[in-house]
């Protein structure tokens, strides 16, 4: 899989490595603002009212 | 070949998954904090700022005081008080706001709707975090009979002295944030205040529960009531 990625990055070792970083901190982004934000509330460390059961 | 394929995705899809954990837990643990620290920090500072332009107003027109004093009725997810408990730190304060909607507790303490108002008569109740988002009430079990909640709206002080607790109960139990409480011990109506979090810390099996009434109150014109002072 990642492999893969690899060998469909343009450039040589080093441009690939810089666009492989972005790419990570991309998908960090998308999670930290997105996924995990919708994922967080089902845990149960919300619940800390006496009546929402 | 094959074999060889599969071995390797396999094993890179739990990599895959153990960073996503790892991150996730840096998320609740860590980020959650920052991100609630910061709001808490604005719903604060827009009490503040609200909280002046209506002392400027009332000083602008000093025909009704008492009329301009009084805070408006609670908007849903909007800040109007702030808590401070000395028992959890000196610099322990939080914004109390209205409702109990999972992104209003993101920002503060929540306040249940349909429960009584700032030190009115009835039962003031209020629901915090245990844990993530600020750990506001992280040190819950500490608090003790005695200790003191004071909170301000901008116009009074309002100290209420805890009687009981740290009370564990059911999630169920919704009779603790009862005008009078049952299970408090108080006898008959009065100004109380209830203060409601998870137990354990990390879980949702339970609720801990405090009970206080109000102590003493007294116009912010008169200064930091003796609890907040060192």
């Amino acid at each position: 899989m990642y492999g893969w990625i690899w060998r469909r990055l343009p450039g040589n070792a080093w441009i690939k490595a810089m666009i492989s970083l972005v790419l990570v901190l991309a998908v960090v982004y998308v999670l930290f603002q997105y996924v995990f934000p919708w994922a967080e509330p089902l845990l149960p460390f919300n619940d800390v009212t006496v009546d929402n059961q | 070949m094959p074999v060889r394929v599969i071995v390797r995705t396999v094993s890179e899809l739990c990599i895959t998954v153990g960073a996503l954990i790892v991150l996730f837990v840096v998320y609740v643990l860590f980020w959650t904090g920052v991100r609630a620290d910061r709001a808490m920090n604005d719903q604060i500072d827009q009490l503040q700022r609200q909280w002046s332009k209506a002392t400027a107003a009332t000083t602008a027109a000093p025909g009704g005081p008492a009329s301009q004093g009084r805070p408006g009725p609670y908007v849903p997810g909007r800040p109007f008080a702030v808590m401070y408990i000395p028992r959890l730190g000196f610099t322990w304060n939080k914004p109390v706001l209205e409702d109990t909607a999972v992104d209003t507790l993101k920002k503060g303490l929540g306040h249940y709707p349909g429960t009584a108002r700032l030190g009115q008569e009835g039962n003031f109740a209020v629901a915090g975090h245990r844990r993530t988002y600020g750990d506001p009430f992280k040190d819950f079990p500490r608090l003790r009979p005695g200790d003191a909640v004071v909170l301000t709206d901008g116009s009074t002080w309002f100290t209420y002295r805890i009687d009981k607790g740290p009370y564990k109960t059911v999630p169920t139990d919704v009779e603790v944030i009862d005008p009078v409480p049952r299970k408090s011990g108080y006898g008959r109506p009065g100004r109380y205040l209830t203060l409601t979090t998870c137990d354990p810390e990390w879980g949702h099996s339970h609720r801990l529960i405090v009970w206080a009434h109000l102590d003493a109150a007294q116009p912010v014109d008169a200064g930091k009531p003796a609890a907040l002072r060192r």
